[in-house]
C-alpha cells in the first residue's frame, strides 16, 4: 500500500482537506470487498473493477456529505451492487460466464476433465441466472465471506428472516433445477 | 450432474475467492482523481462538447459562403482578364464570342486566315453554352484530415455519453441518485436514533 500512497501526490491531501474522507484508506479497506461485489453480478474481473472505480468516483461526489452515512460499508456494497446490476445489462452475460467458468475448471486437471468440469460450472450459472431476482440475488451476496445476513438485509432493503429464507429457497432450487438436468443426461 | 451440491459451492467458492486485479488500487485511486476533475466539471464538460459542436457547425456554415464568394471572385477576376472590345474592333464585336475568348496557341494560328464561324442553332448554343459554363458552386471537397478529427471528436462518446448530453436524462439520473443518498442517509439516521 506503500506505493499506492507514495503515488497519490495531491488528491487525498486535497480531499481530505475539503472533507474527511481519507480517500486511500477507503479504498484500501473496501476495494476487495466491493470487487467481490461487482463481480458476483458481472463474472468479469475488468468489467468488476471499472464498477469499483465508478464507486469511489460516487464517493468523491458525495463527500461533503458523508457524514450522514452511518454505515459507509453497507452504503458502499450497495452502490458497487447497484452500479453492477446496471451494467449486467450492457453486457453479454453469456460471455463473461463462459470465461469465469473455464477459470473455475482449474489447469491442473487433464483437459477433457477440465471439459466436463467448465461444463458443470456453466450449467450452474446458467441455472442460477434463472433464479428468481430475489433469490438469485440474495444467493450471490452470501457467497461473499465478508457480509452476513444483516448486511445483505440492508443491501437489499430485506429483513434478515426473509433474506436467510431466500437463501434457503435460492439453493434448494437450484439443487433441484441441476439434479434434474442431470437426470436427463 | 453428478452432485449438484458440490458444483453450487464450487461455484460460489469461486466468486467468493476471487482476487482483485493487481494494482486495482492504485487505478482507482488515479480514476477518482480524474473522476473528480471530470465529474467536478460536469457541466462545463457537456458545454464544452456543445460549444465545439457549435464551433464546427459555425465553421462549416461561414466555410460555404466563404468558398462560393471565392469562386464568384476568381469567375469575377476570369472575366476582367479578358481583353475588352475595343473601339477599333467593333466590328469584330459583332463576331460570336467564342472567337474572341479563344486564346491563340501558335503566332502562326494568329497569321492564319481565320476560319468562318460555323453557324450553331439556337439548342446547340444553349447547350454549349451550358457546357462552357464554369461550376458554380464548386463541387463539395472532401474532409480534410483535421475535419474528420474533429468529427470524431464530437462523435466519440458511447451511447451512455451521448444520452448524457440529453439534459432531461441527466436530470433525471442526478434526481434518483439524490433520492437514494437520501433515502439512505434518512435509514441511517433512523438506525442511530434506534
Amino acid at each position: 500500500m506503500a506505493s499506492i500512497q507514495g503515488g497519490i501526490p495531491a488528491l487525498i491531501s486535497a480531499e481530505s482537506a475539503q472533507s474527511d474522507v481519507d480517500l486511500a484508506a477507503l479504498v484500501e479497506s473496501y476495494s476487495g470487498l466491493l470487487f467481490r461485489v461487482a463481480h458476483s453480478i458481472l463474472r468479469s474481473r475488468a468489467e468488476a473493477e471499472d464498477v469499483v472505480q465508478e464507486v469511489f468516483v460516487r464517493v468523491i461526489e458525495r463527500r461533503r456529505s458523508l457524514q450522514a452515512i452511518r454505515d459507509m460499508r453497507v452504503w458502499l456494497v450497495r452502490i458497487a451492487w447497484n452500479l453492477a446490476l446496471d451494467r449486467r445489462r450492457r453486457i453479454r452475460p453469456e460471455q463473461m460466464d463462459e470465461s469465469f467458468a473455464e477459470s473455475l475448471a482449474g489447469n491442473s486437471a487433464p483437459a477433457d476433465e477440465r471439459l466436463d468440469q467448465a461444463q458443470r460450472m456453466r450449467s450452474v450459472l446458467r441455472e442460477m441466472e434463472r433464479l428468481p431476482k430475489a433469490e438469485r440475488h440474495v444467493l450471490l451476496l452470501s457467497a461473499i465471506e465478508e457480509l452476513g445476513t444483516e448486511e445483505i438485509s440492508e443491501v437489499l432493503g430485506r429483513s434478515g428472516s426473509a433474506v436467510r429464507a431466500l437463501i434457503f429457497r435460492a439453493r434448494t432450487r437450484l439443487r433441484e433445477r441441476l439434479g434434474a438436468r442431470g437426470g436427463e443426461r | 450432474m453428478k452432485n449438484p451440491d458440490e458444483a453450487i459451492d464450487k461455484v460460489l467458492a469461486g466468486l467468493r475467492d476471487v482476487e482483485a486485479p493487481a494494482g486495482m488500487e492504485r487505478r482507482i485511486l488515479a480514476a477518482a482523481e480524474a473522476g473528480t476533475a471530470v465529474h467536478g466539471a460536469a457541466v462545463s464538460r457537456w458545454a464544452s462538447r456543445v460549444a465545439m459542436a457549435g464551433m464546427i457547425v459555425l465553421s462549416f456554415t461561414l466555410a460555404i459562403p466563404a468558398i462560393k464568394w471565392h469562386g464568384h471572385l476568381a469567375t469575377e477576376a476570369q472575366r476582367h482578364a479578358l481583353p475588352a472590345p475595343s473601339a477599333k474592333g467593333a466590328q469584330a464585336a459583332s463576331a460570336p464570342p467564342r472567337e474572341l475568348i479563344t486564346p491563340a496557341r501558335t503566332p502562326t494560328r494568329i497569321a492564319a486566315p481565320r476560319r468562318k464561324a460555323r453557324p450553331v442553332n439556337a439548342a446547340d448554343a444553349l447547350l454549349l453554352a451550358e457546357m462552357r459554363a464554369p461550376s458554380h458552386p464548386a463541387p463539395e471537397e472532401p474532409l480534410t484530415n483535421e475535419e474528420r478529427l474533429l468529427i470524431r471528436a464530437v462523435h466519440l462518446g458511447d451511447t451512455q455519453v451521448m444520452a448524457m448530453l440529453n439534459p432531461e436524462v441527466r436530470a433525471r439520473q442526478e434526481a434518483e441518485s439524490e433520492a437514494e443518498f437520501q433515502r439512505f442517509a434518512e435509514q441511517s439516521g433512523k438506525g442511530d436514533s434506534e
